[in-house]
């Protein structure tokens, strides 16, 4: 589905992704955690090209991001992005929020995309919210939300950079709902998080990212019981 | 100081003609300069340089130049190369048009920059174009945050017109000047003049308040 090779990204002078492979099989769900600093995020964010690429090949779902031919715009069409502070259009509706890409983008006539707006709204359970706006939404609600209009373009992959990181804490239990429904519907996720439970509890797979490289990659269960590398432990011990 | 009020009696008919022009001139002058400004904002966010370039340079020339030598150079240089007989009105609209455009550019600028990255980022994120993103999400948020100085452009415009008198365009600058002219008078024409411009800017700083408090509720929706 996904597949990453010696992916290098740099801001100025700093390097922030070194040297980063990694594949994803389809309907896996990889988690990727690693101390702020550390580069998931930027790497998450290359994944559609948020950040542009300075070396390496991404490929998803057989295309290759860094190739000149291809249509970024098409990619991102199959790749949704959750991101920790939302981001939902506050001059629309939560329903027009949901429907404002498949209406534009995939040129869905509008009222089968609010059909459809509907059904996911019900699905991370705020259909009663369609027609309020952003601002009148918890944090817990806007991200649902959120999640909900990424799926509206039928992505094939989505991805979540630190969905929960910018919630109360008595609303990151919603969303980590949400996400747990969609890995058990079988859709292809990356999440870049900092709950450890989340990871052990859903992920297939978890990274442990550190200073650009990927340090060390393993089932839950192994990665958070018997880390091999000292970094890994480090970390470990500071956020279990 | 005796005041002949006959004297602004008589001229009314022309202070008004006036009037309707300054209002005309700076209408059109801040609709043609909203359709320009946003062409160069857009232009001048451009992330290649060379397409940046002469965006810059327009800002930076007609900002940097006094609105009273573009109009001269409006009127006596470059319209005469167009129009065989040149018309100081269109002169004035043109030379409103250009100016404004350049300080509304920089209004907009401001204002969609001022909107969160996170919002293109979302839109692009969903598979919109850079174009679809500015046009559905980053537009219609950033005018509300550009309404406030609009109107102070407005303002500005609409007294600046007055430089419209210099190239005998009949507004009511114009018309001030001939009475003090004719009369050899100065405090009954001027004053009089001051006042409809006061009475223009004020009645324009109120509806754009009412503009604005509207836009506010309608977030509140």
């Amino acid at each position: 589905m996904i597949s990453v090779k010696h992916l290098k990204k740099s801001f100025g002078d700093n390097e922030v992704l070194k040297d980063i492979s990694i594949d994803v099989n389809p309907q896996e769900v990889v988690v990727v955690i690693g101390p702020s600093g550390s580069g998931k995020s930027t790497f998450i964010r290359c994944l559609n090209m948020l950040e542009s690429i300075n070396g390496g090949h991404v490929v998803i779902d057989g295309k290759d991001l860094t190739d000149k031919k291809t249509n970024i715009n098409e990619i991102r069409t199959n790749v949704g992005m959750v991101f920790q502070h939302f981001n939902l259009f506050p001059h629309k509706t939560i329903l027009d929020n949901i429907t404002l890409a498949p209406i534009n983008v995939r040129g869905m006539n509008k009222k089968e995309a609010e059909e459809k707006a509907m059904v996911l709204l019900a699905k991370v359970g705020l259909a009663e919210k369609a027609s309020a706006y952003p601002d009148s939404l918890s944090g817990g609600q806007k991200q649902r939300v959120a999640i909900a209009r990424a799926l509206a373009m039928e992505p094939k992959v989505m991805l979540f950079d630190e969905p929960t990181s910018a919630l109360d804490p008595e609303m990151v239990g919603e969303v980590l709902e949400v996400m747990k429904q969609l890995a058990k519907d079988g859709m292809t996720m990356i999440v870049v998080t900092h709950e450890m439970g989340f990871a052990r509890e859903v992920g297939d797979r978890v990274v442990f990212m550190d200073n650009g490289y990927i340090v060390e990659e393993n089932e839950p269960k192994a990665l958070f019981d018997d880390p091999k590398h000292e970094r890994t432990k480090a970390f470990l011990s500071k956020v279990l | 100081m005796d005041f002949h009020f006959e004297i602004v009696q008589d001229y009314m008919p022309f202070f008004l003609k006036g009037m309707a022009l300054t209002v005309g001139v700076s209408l059109a002058g801040v609709l043609i300069g909203l359709l320009l400004g946003l062409l160069i904002a857009l232009g001048k966010m451009s992330s290649n340089q060379w397409v940046r370039l002469p965006f810059n340079i327009y800002i930076n020339v007609f900002r940097g130049t006094p609105l009273l030598v573009q109009l001269l150079i409006i009127h006596f240089g470059i319209v005469p190369l167009f129009m065989a007989q040149s018309n100081p009105v269109v002169s004035l609209v043109i030379g409103l048009s250009l100016n404004s455009a350049a300080y509304i550019a920089e209004i907009f600028r401001a204002g969609i920059q001022s909107i969160d990255k996170g919002q293109m980022e979302a839109a692009r994120s969903l598979g919109m174009t850079r174009v679809q993103a500015m046009k559905l999400v980053i537009l219609p948020q950033a005018v509300k945050r550009v309404i406030p100085p609009l109107g102070n452009e407005f303002i500005v415009l609409l007294k600046e017109s007055s430089l419209g008198s210099v190239l005998a365009a009949p507004e009511l600058m114009y018309w001030g000047q001939a009475a003090a002219g004719q009369y050899i008078r100065v405090w009954e024409p001027y004053l009089t003049v001051a006042l409809i411009y006061l009475v223009l800017t004020l009645s324009l700083t109120y509806l754009m308040n009412y503009i604005e408090r509207r836009m506010k509720t309608d977030d509140l929706r």
